[in-house]
């Protein structure tokens, strides 16, 4: 009797053990797995290249890359590209968010829609845009102003550091408005009463209480239109290159001309990693702020604020900014695509469609970039979305241990910009034990990696707003915690997810700093051709490809707002 | 209408000649068709290669050339960055930096091979080794915007360049980027010492990459003088009416040899032969002569009424050795007066 | 039909301790409430009951399985329970019908017609026929928590879980749904544990009720037996409301406070010790000033100080006499005494019950 007992308690408890079994456990694990290996195996061949010498270590290259005059300079050159970029960003971006957030400036809808076209424009076709508009002596725009004023000097030159910054510019200060926006939406205009009752002015108002809310989404979309210029590598090789200076991207690019020299890139690229780091964490930082979470409350009601008669000349002030940003280059660039001279008036005699026929039908690259470069963002949309929703569903759910690793790996890549990843993956894929270089898998590799943090923030986004209950209800009544991914969770992340997908695809179409140093001529993507072109001065094929690449953005950014029901900026309405 | 009935008779023509000969060519051409296609890494500016790769492709249906054109220093760097990581792609490299083939020949990257007709080709044009070949040949010359500028006010010389009254007008190419470039400079600076492009630097030049991109530089009205560049892209947009001209300084002018060759690696070396050849047959030497305003080592080609004869030109020219051995030297010395 | 055993359980969130050696048994068919405040540690209980938390410590047996212990636990999908939550959790993507089957969709060997015909008799028994392809977004809050139950019911689980499932009704309808939700556990007579923060709610619902104190059972019986021999100070404060009265034991059945001595209703106290009192407000009657001695009952004098009508009762605070006591007594609203009036207090021995811990 007793032995009996005994014998089914101790079954039982086996039985107990085998079902204590986790089956979807290696799925999780493999997840966690695969952002561990994607990033840290390029890092530390990126690291240990840096140092490497023919025997044990040095810090020769760091050296010689520091005492490089050249260097220096282009150092020094970043450094001012990326203040300015960020200066002038807020300046433009922080009033256009508080137009739009809080007065009753006409347009409003379109005013987003346009900063929203300004977001997904590819910086380097505004970049090349510009230089049919604002080169010193071809440029439409000077010479109309010649024509007009009869003057001989240029009324602006694109070929300047201050025409970088202005092209830069145009297509960063987006960071600013969203960062800015959202933040606006949320004061409640009670705290802005309240002060007002204090006897405050208006702009006393302004500066004690609005100003320092919303100062931490200022500093923190400055840093962010910082590091995009920082990463930048299209518009400064597009407008610096002629005018005779180097950026730190350009250089490490340069770094691969033969004969390469990929220590110094690496060495170079170490410091690059670390400003970017050192500025997230800033930005973090000021975010993270207890003043902040009081933003972030529901709050009361917002007032809008009556321009009276300045509500034209504000949107006036707006179009203005736009015409730099879209309406200019957009109709530049359709220009370039029917001319056969970008330079001359578009008479009859001047429209071809011979850029179309020679740029889709005539040059044999073309097809394989757009096939190259859509498969790629297919791919990488899809692997991505997907890697990015198990990563964010493991992090939420907190399903493995040093899931706070996993996430913060997932995020990482913001900090590493695109040519600094594409020498670290250079280095890592050209040699044993993964050869990708020379195939699309590499190029496949850099895009997740580069994306990974879009989608990733995007479906955290998505899973934290679904609660776990609704996964545990089905847990619960019989299902594995795979199925409860299929039936339940899946469902309803699946708009979330596919705006992550879009944003994916929208930035791998685009990419073209990491891109460029890892490509081979069987692999080139849209964007090298591009670049390509415009290092064989082909203005025209350039512009049909950049049309297409537009073409192709905007599909998706509808897409986008169809899953969302929502404009890509997040902002409300 | 009658050029183009013109032009299809000459590719009839052109068929004929090239399907009619040797019977030892079939078997070639049977090998050259299982191999499917010719993987061509080149830096002859791209609708001239694109032509190129078209009429090959209807003189030798199934054999597909894929063009994979870049400035001719780039097309060194993908093909050792390729080796690097062990992919053999290249079936025939062309660029115009002469002393790449040397340094090709040196690793032992190249695989000998004599071209069908290249023996009456003058010694300029030939590797004594049988390695590689000059596929085309071109000058660098100063080009101006005729609409800017009068011909009297146009500089006439090298030198001419050096006046400070061209500041913020000249454009030049770059010899990290083109083949042509690199041996323009290399031969200017043999003449004159590097002090000649230190004085140059000295008037803020806008900087392209392509030799082919000076000349549409000038056309556009964003420079009026290129301080060097393709002869024979400025004289294609010449040809069409634009207003550039094109002076070549009586000091001399470089001449840029561009070699093509085959590679010992190469996964399709029947095509590439048989690309090779028809690449030196009359015919297509004579089609760069003609619409491409090349010059070529083809005794028997005709070239353009409207351009000077190369025996007519003083030439200076950079050894291939030399240009090998000093390709860093010339990078190093042009980001230095130059900027980037 | 399975009971439940757990046995020392434990469980932390960083240096909070939300369960903390929490023993408790339920018997086959049995409905017990977990009864506390907020904070207690019920829902861990309930979640690591459910499979979804793994135990530090202790085990969980169902029947002679063995689902949870700190080595292993069985995932939730089969531990053949169902659970109904306080959000209700009803998936907004599937209708009524597609909600309610989810659970039979893993019955192997369940036809899909008698899949159908169980969903359509459950929803009939919750009174949501003709519901069937709405989404929940169009139910009204007490439609969604009937949903929530023929989901959990249609299972036929051998454990029944429910995390406050009334909490989110307006008053009338949760007192509705008290009844209907122990109509269904006589009906089905499924093991329940049944969480709640709400005494009167445990009290109508369930068998017997478990009051959690800081993570542990302070005390478990029917609410008869918590009202009544309240074993802690915490749960007789918690189970109604109530006078405590500290003092020392004087006797084997008498305590003093302060000049005051109390009979209570026991006889094995040790005299000296500190000892606590629980004492009902209903308890104490209001008698005359100087009423005569009684065998068996304490009789005290006070003073009125505050009468609040409550309708059926009034609710007196009276300041016992010669002592710092403020005692509530609730009488009957028949005879009404102003405050300042001077009364007996009358309490039987049987209405002082002496608390285990002081
Ligand atoms: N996920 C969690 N993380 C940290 N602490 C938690 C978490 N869940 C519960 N707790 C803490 O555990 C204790 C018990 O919580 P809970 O079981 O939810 O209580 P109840 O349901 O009785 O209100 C509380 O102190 C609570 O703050
Ligand atoms: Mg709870």
């Amino acid at each position: 009797m007793s032995v009996s007992t005994h014998r089914r308690a101790s079954g039982a408890t086996l039985r107990g053990r085998l079902e204590g079994v986790d089956r979807s456990l290696p799925v999780w694990v493999a997840t966690a797995l695969a952002i561990v290996a994607l990033m840290a195996l390029p890092l530390a061949w990126l690291g240990y290249m840096s140092v490497g010498a023919e025997q044990g270590t040095t810090f020769g290259h760091y050296r010689e890359v520091f005492r490089d005059e050249a260097l220096r300079k282009a150092l020094w050159h970043t450094l001012v590209l990326a203040f300015w970029t960020g200066l002038v960003s807020v300046a433009l971006g922080a009033p256009l968010a508080w137009l739009t957030a809080r007065t009753n400036v006409p347009g409003k809808k379109l005013i987003r829609a346009l900063v929203m076209a300004s977001f997904v424009t590819p910086p380097f076709l505004g970049a090349f845009a510009w230089v049919m508009l604002a080169g010193p002596n071809a440029g439409l725009l000077n010479r109309m102003w010649r024509d007009l004023t009869g003057a001989t000097d240029p009324l602006l030159d694109i070929f300047t550091m201050s025409g970088l910054v202005f092209v830069v510019t145009m297509y960063t200060f987006p960071y600013v408005y969203i960062m800015l926006a959202n933040t606006l939406a949320l004061i409640a205009s009670d705290l802005e009463d309240a002060a007002a009752i204090h006897g405050a002015g208006r702009l006393g108002v302004a500066l004690t209480i609005t100003l320092p809310l919303v100062a931490p989404a200022i500093v923190s979309g400055f840093i962010l239109a910082v590091l995009q210029a920082l990463a930048l590598f299209g518009s400064p090789a597009i407008l610096a290159l002629p005018a005779g200076f180097h950026t730190i991207t350009t250089q490490v690019w340069s770094f691969f001309h033969f004969p390469p020299k990929v220590e110094q890139a690496a060495a170079v690229s170490i410091p690059l990693l670390l400003a970017t780091a050192l500025l997230l964490l800033m930005q973090k930082r000021l975010l993270g702020r207890r003043g902040y979470a009081t933003v972030g409350g529901k709050g009361g009601q917002r007032r809008t604020i009556a321009l009276g008669i300045w509500r034209y000349p504000a949107l006036a002030a707006v179009f203005v900014v736009m015409a730099g940003s879209i309406f200019l280059p957009y109709a530049v660039l359709a220009k370039a695509a029917f001319a056969r001279a970008w330079a001359q008036p578009l008479t009859w005699s001047n429209v071809t469609l011979a850029n179309f026929t020679f740029t889709l039908f005539e040059y044999s690259s073309t097809k394989a970039a757009i096939l190259n470069t859509v498969e790629l963002g297919l791919a990488t949309a899809t692997m991505g979305a997907g890697l990015a929703a198990l990563l964010s569903y493991v992090t939420n759910r907190r399903l493995v241990v040093g899931h706070q690793l996993v996430a913060f790996l997932a995020l990482a890549p913001v900090v590493i910009p695109g040519v600094v990843l594409a020498v670290a993956l250079f280095i890592a894929y050209t040699r044993p034990p993964f050869v990708l270089y020379g195939t699309l898998a590499i190029l496949f590799v850099a895009y997740l990696t580069k994306e990974m943090p879009v989608g990733y923030a995007q479906s955290d986004a998505t899973f934290r707003s679904i609660p776990p209950d609704l996964e545990e209800a089905g847990r619960i009544l019989g299902a594995g915690r795979l199925r409860v991914l299929r039936d339940v969770t899946a469902p309803l992340a699946r708009s979330g997810i596919i705006a992550a997908w879009c944003f994916i695809f929208i930035g791998v179409i685009r990419e073209l700093s990491a891109s460029i140093i890892l490509f081979t001529p069987n692999t080139r993507v849209m964007s090298v051709v591009i670049f390509d072109l415009k290092e064989e001065g082909q203005f025209g094929a350039i512009a049909v490809l950049g049309l297409a690449m537009l073409a192709m953005t905007f599909a998706t950014v509808s897409v986008v707002q169809a899953a969302l029901g929502r404009d890509v900026l997040g902002v409300k309405e | 209408m009658i050029r183009r009935i013109l032009s299809l008779t000459g590719l009839v023509a052109l068929m004929l000649a090239v399907a009619v000969p040797v019977l030892a060519q079939d078997a070639r051409v049977e090998a050259a068709k299982k191999e499917g296609k010719v993987v061509w890494y080149t830096s002859l500016v791209l609708p001239s290669a694109e032509k190129v790769a078209k009429l090959f492709e209807a003189a030798y249906p199934g054999v597909k050339v894929e063009v994979h054109r870049t400035g001719s220093e780039r097309i060194l760097q993908r093909v050792m960055q390729e080796l690097t990581a062990n992919i053999k792609n290249a079936d025939v490299v062309h660029t115009s930096d002469a002393g790449h083939f040397v340094f090709l020949k040196d690793k032992k990257l190249l695989m000998p091979y004599t071209p069908a007709g290249v023996d009456k080709f003058p010694p300029g044009f030939k590797d004594k080794d049988g390695y590689y070949f000059g596929l085309r040949a071109t000058v660098t010359a100063i080009f101006y915007n005729t609409k800017l500028m009068s011909a009297a006010e146009a500089p006439k010389t090298w030198k001419d360049l050096l006046d400070p009254k061209w500041k913020g007008k000249l454009v030049t190419a770059h010899p990290s980027y083109s083949g042509v470039v690199a041996t323009h400079v290399l031969a200017l600076e043999k003449q004159y010492g590097w002090d000649y492009f230190k004085q140059l630097g000295q008037n803020k030049l806008m900087i392209v990459q392509s030799a082919a991109d000076t000349p549409t530089t000038v056309v556009s009205g964003e420079r009026i003088v290129a301080v060097n560049g393709g002869e024979y892209s400025a004289y294609q947009l010449k040809k069409k009416g634009n207003p550039i001209e094109i002076i070549y300084p009586k000091e001399g002018v470089p001449l840029i040899v561009s070699p093509t060759a085959i590679t010992s690696f190469a996964p399709h070396p029947n095509a590439a032969k048989l690309f090779t050849d028809f690449t030196f047959t009359r015919e297509i030497q004579q089609v760069m002569a003609d619409s491409e305003g090349l010059y070529t080592g083809h005794p028997d080609v005709k070239y353009p009424t409207d351009k000077p004869k190369l025996g007519d030109l003083k030439l200076l020219s950079a050894d291939a050795e030399e240009l090998q051995k000093r390709n860093e030297e010339i990078k190093k010395r042009f980001v230095e007066f130059f900027g980037a | 039909m399975p009971g439940v055993a757990i046995k020392d359980l434990a469980r932390h969130y960083g240096g909070v301790a939300a369960v903390d050696g929490l023993s408790l048994d339920v018997k086959p068919g049995e409905l017990v409430a977990l009864l506390g405040p907020s904070g207690c540690g019920k829902t861990t209980t309930l979640r690591l009951v459910a499979g979804f938390l793994k135990p530090e410590s202790g085990e969980i047996w169902v029947g002679d399985r063995c689902l949870s212990s700190p080595s292993a636990v069985v995932p939730p999908e089969r531990r053949r329970m169902a659970m109904i939550f306080q959000s209700y959790a009803l998936w907004p993507h599937m209708t009524v019908a597609q909600n309610v089957a989810y659970g039979l969709r893993f019955k192997r060997g369940l036809p899909r017609a008698e899949r159908e015909k169980k969903v359509g008799e459950i929803l009939r028994v919750v009174q949501l026929a003709g519901y069937e392809a709405r989404y929940p977004g169009e139910l009204s809050g007490g439609q969604q928590q009937r949903v929530a139950v023929a989901r959990a019911l249609v299972v036929e689980p051998e454990i029944l879980l429910l995390d406050e499932p009334l909490s989110n009704l307006d008053a009338n309808l949760r007192e509705e749904m008290r009844f209907e939700i122990r109509r269904l556990h006589e009906e089905f007579a499924i093991t329940t544990l049944y969480v709640t923060h709400d005494q009167g709610e445990a009290m109508v619902i369930s068998d017997r009720i478990a009051v959690l104190e800081r993570g542990r059972v302070a005390q478990i019986g029917t609410a008869d037996e918590l009202f009544h021999q309240p074993r802690t100070r915490f749960v007789a404060e918690f189970i109604g409301k109530t006078n405590l009265v500290d003092g020392m034991a004087v006797k084997p059945d008498a305590i003093a406070h302060g000049p005051l001595t109390f009979r209570v209703a026991s006889d094995t106290l040790v005299p000296g010790a500190h000892v606590a009192l629980s004492i009902r407000p209903h308890h104490i009657e209001l008698v005359a000033p100087n009423a005569p001695k009684e065998d068996g009952v304490n009789i005290l004098q006070g003073s009125i100080e505050r009468a609040s009508f409550l309708g059926e009762t009034v609710d007196y605070q009276v300041a016992v006499k010669d002592s710092d006591l403020v005692v509530r007594v609730a009488a009957p609203a028949v005879a009404r005494l102003r405050p300042g009036g001077l009364v007996g207090l009358r309490i039987p021995r049987a209405a002082c019950v002496v608390l285990a811990e002081g």
